[in-house]
């Protein structure tokens, strides 16, 4: 029925402008500042927004403020913090908090409301990632204590993402009524439709220029005819769009670590399957030098050429240009004469003539998945299956229709996969032995103890800093065993008014649209 | 009804013999044989096509339609036409199987229906009706969820919703030959039922069905292409009409104009040949009309 609906407000949108006379309708009237901003750039969280269910992971929570945060250039700046300490052992830490603070229902907010959201979150089963905290309470009203079970070295960014909830306004409904310190507050909520927010009177910021703002939850292409018709501020469009012009607004493309590429199992078919009975292994693609031909033979920049329109950059591994990446991940690539030497060397050849190599009786070949409902991920495995044939490798294109499918195939089978943080736990989790097999994190059951150890020794550094040499030694192994194929970073785009001014915007981490709010109370309006 | 018309000697489907009488068939025998030259022709080509077409190709991506590329090419450079040409077959494909499960549902329904006594026909004439009631895309989206979605889903979905209309062509022509002079004639004169059902029965019951079936592969066609448009038929990487035209909508806001404009058309006479084939073969086939 998504399609109906959107044939329909695009084909009425479309109409909008023709009936009306003429594209620029609203052009005239553009160089005063609207009293609502009208954006289409998704990020509704069906769960509501509530932070101790895991709201705000992705971008910035708006309705609550966080502790610290990253500035544009992603260094770590305070937000609610004044300041903060961390003991010696890397056990404790302690942060002071501002004394002005107050929640949009006119409470202030105290240390007590910060250790209630810790302790909430910590409870609310793996949604945010408190696994390394004991507890945290408030030592005075300013000051607040959170104590650790063991080191971890990436606990910093809980303090960057988890927004604080009010410890006495914090009940079951919660997630549909959220009240925060953010700049923001909610008003109306239409789920599946749109979202519209008022600014925060008690907001201890600086007032934001825009009072009110539209979130319209529309698809891709609605948001883009929306925009064309002038009826939007803001849209975030699929790269495939931003080629296109649309008068009065400008195309804003941020860099991010958004990646996408080809998961593969590493461990070999044995019959073994999980508890809810799905096979583990590939024949084909546990053997390493298949993993490693593909990844060198795999053609990126035509990529971001073809399918993103030179919109993203190539990627050659999980956290492309993030403090904690290895700059020694990339290589040449597009070296398919390479990858059919490896392939060579390794016993792969084409017995037959049939172009596909084998290895005793075994052929080269194997499906790649990919969801359904998202094209860039399709033309992307397309365009591998096409490359990979050259070096004489069969792989197979198949679709599921959604996620809950594509975990029944996903230890068996490459699935073009997407992620990307602002934080190091991501590679602990994508390569660590324990997370084999648990939820999306290592599907493929790939397991290093060079790496494992390494990781171990990352996540139990005292801090980031003292921790970045280990997370760049791990990804060494992991370079070598290549148990993804990463292909790409897209660039996020959007379609932003002449008038719009969204100052510097922070390199975006996986998904298009909310992530672009995070400094939204800064947004001005220029003539 | 005269008992003439048809004589059993004759087999009914005599078309040379037809083509040489000279009457009204003559022009309609002429624009069938033209249209299944096509069809034929449409699935050699989907056959025998190189797959190099379909290949992504990024430096020849979205070129409008010229002499090397007919119908332009697409987003990754792939040739429309072997696309347009692939997508049809397949969804021919598709659709012709899915019709003919569903007629075959229908003779048999329709037959049960007419001949095994009142109980039956009760059970077939509420199961018709239900079916009938129900609005179709709801009912093919519906199946083919359950089936999920594909190609199999696709032709569930199709067959399971399309043959009341065809049951019921048949059983009313039964019940209407039981009752017709020649057939309780035949009775009297002490022929068995085989004999009728062979020499009476078989001849009006089956211009009907071909009828039928070719008339209902437009049916099973667009709406196969329309389930696979609206996501819930044939997988997104594999060209078919649907998948072509629900691609193409985002681009048609963007200027390219051939990615949807030519696959439709196809789609849109493909599908009107086959109504002019379904009537001519009425012409040609049926009883009432063959002599004209």
């Amino acid at each position: 029925m998504h399609h109906i609906i959107r044939f329909l407000v695009l084909f009425s949108l479309c109409c909008t402008p023709l009936l009306s006379g003429g594209s620029h309708a609203l052009a005239s009237s553009e160089s005063k500042p609207p009293d609502t901003l009208v954006l289409a750039i998704g990020g509704e969280d069906k769960t509501g927004y509530d932070p101790t269910l895991g709201w705000g992971r992705y971008g910035s929570p708006m309705f609550q403020s966080t502790l610290l945060k990253f500035d544009a250039d992603m260094k770590i700046v305070n937000d609610l913090a004044t300041a903060y300490s961390l003991s010696k052992d890397g056990l404790v830490w302690t942060i002071d908090i501002r004394h002005d603070v107050k929640f949009s229902n006119n409470t202030p907010l105290t240390a007590e409301d910060v250790a209630f959201t810790f302790n909430t979150a910590a409870k609310s089963g793996g949604l945010v990632d408190l696994a390394h905290m004991a507890v945290a309470k408030a030592l005075d009203r300013n000051r607040v204590q959170i104590a650790l079970q063991e080191n971890d070295s990436t606990f910093i960014n809980r303090l960057i993402t988890l927004g604080i909830v009010p410890k006495n306004f914090h009940g079951p409904d919660y997630p549909r009524k959220p009240i925060g310190s953010g700049p923001y507050m909610l008003e109306e909520w239409n789920e599946g439709q749109q979202m519209i927010v008022k600014a925060n009177p008690y907001y201890y910021g600086a007032q934001p220029f825009f009072k009110r703002i539209v979130f319209l939850y529309t698809p891709e292409d609605t948001s883009f005819a929306a925009a064309k018709a002038g009826q939007v501020q803001m849209a975030a469009v699929p790269a495939m769009l931003a080629k296109q012009h649309v008068p009065g607004m400008t195309i804003h493309a941020v860099k991010s670590v958004d990646n996408r590429g080809l998961m593969f199992p590493t461990v070999p078919d044995t019959g073994k399957k999980t508890d809810k009975g799905y096979s583990i292994g590939n024949n084909v693609t546990a053997d390493p030098a298949i993993r490693r031909a593909i990844t060198i033979a795999i053609d990126r920049k035509a990529l971001v050429q073809g399918v993103l329109e030179g919109y993203g950059r190539p990627a050659y591994g999980v956290c492309d240009g993030l403090p904690w990446d290895n700059p020694n991940n990339s290589f040449q690539d597009n070296d398919q004469a390479g990858a059919a030497t490896l392939l060579q060397k390794a016993g792969w050849i084409d017995s037959d003539g049939d172009g596909i190599r084998e290895k005793k009786g075994l052929k080269a070949e194997f499906t790649i998945i990919y969801p359904a409902n998202r094209s860039e991920r399709q033309y992307m495995a397309l365009s591998v299956a096409d490359t990979l044939k050259k070096i004489g490798i069969q792989a197979n294109v198949e679709e599921k229709p959604d996620f809950d499918e594509i975990q029944k195939v996903m230890h068996k089978d490459v699935v073009v996969f997407g992620w990307g943080a602002h934080d190091p736990m991501e590679l602990y989790q994508l390569y660590n032995t324990k997370f084999a097999g648990v939820e999306y994190n290592n599907v493929g059951y790939y397991s290093n103890p060079q790496v494992d150890e390494n990781l171990e020794k990352a996540i139990s550094a005292r801090n980031l800093e003292e921790a970045i040499p280990f997370w760049q030694a791990a990804q060494v192994y992991v370079k070598e065993d290549a148990p993804w194929a990463w292909m790409v970073n897209l660039d996020h785009t959007y379609f932003v008014n002449d008038h719009l001014d969204i100052g510097k915007s922070q390199i975006e981490p996986h998904g298009h649209g909310w992530p672009i709010t995070a400094n939204i109370h800064e947004w001005k309006w220029k003539k | 009804m005269n008992t003439q018309e048809m004589n059993p000697a004759q087999p009914f489907f005599n078309l040379s013999a037809r083509w040489q009488s000279g009457d009204k068939r003559q022009p309609a025998c002429l624009s069938a044989g033209c249209i299944a030259l096509f069809f034929l022709l449409l699935f050699a080509a989907g056959y025998f096509m190189n797959d190099t077409g379909l290949a992504v190709d990024f430096l020849n991506k979205k070129i409008a339609p010229s002499l090397h590329y007919p119908f332009g090419t697409d987003w990754l450079g792939r040739d429309m036409l072997v696309r347009t040409v692939k997508g049809l077959c397949r969804s021919l494909g598709i659709g012709l199987l899915a019709a003919f499960c569903s007629s075959i549902i229908s003779i048999a329904l329709g037959i049960m229906a007419a001949t095994l006594g009142r109980k039956v026909d009760l059970v077939v004439s509420t199961l018709v009706n239900l079916v009938m009631a129900t609005p179709h895309l709801v009912l093919l989206i519906l199946i083919s969820f359950a089936c999920g979605g594909g190609a199999t889903g696709v032709i569930i979905a199709v067959t399971v919703s399309h043959w009341p209309n065809l049951t019921r062509i048949i059983r009313a022509e039964i019940l209407q030959l039981r009752e017709s002079d020649f057939v309780l004639l035949s009775q009297r004169f002490g022929k068995t039922p085989v004999w009728i059902a062979r020499h009476h029965m078989l001849p009006h019951v089956l211009p009907q069905f071909v009828i039928g079936l070719i008339l209902m592969f437009p049916h099973a066609i667009l709406h196969e292409a329309g389930l696979t448009f609206l996501g819930f038929g044939l997988a997104p990487h594999q060209p078919s009409i649907g998948i072509l035209l629900a691609e193409s909508m985002r681009h048609l806001s963007t200027g390219y104009w051939w990615l949807a404009i030519l696959p439709g058309i196809s789609l849109v006479f493909t599908v009107k040949l086959f109504d002019i084939l379904g009537n001519n073969f009425r012409t040609i086939l049926e009883p009432r009309t063959s002599q004209e």
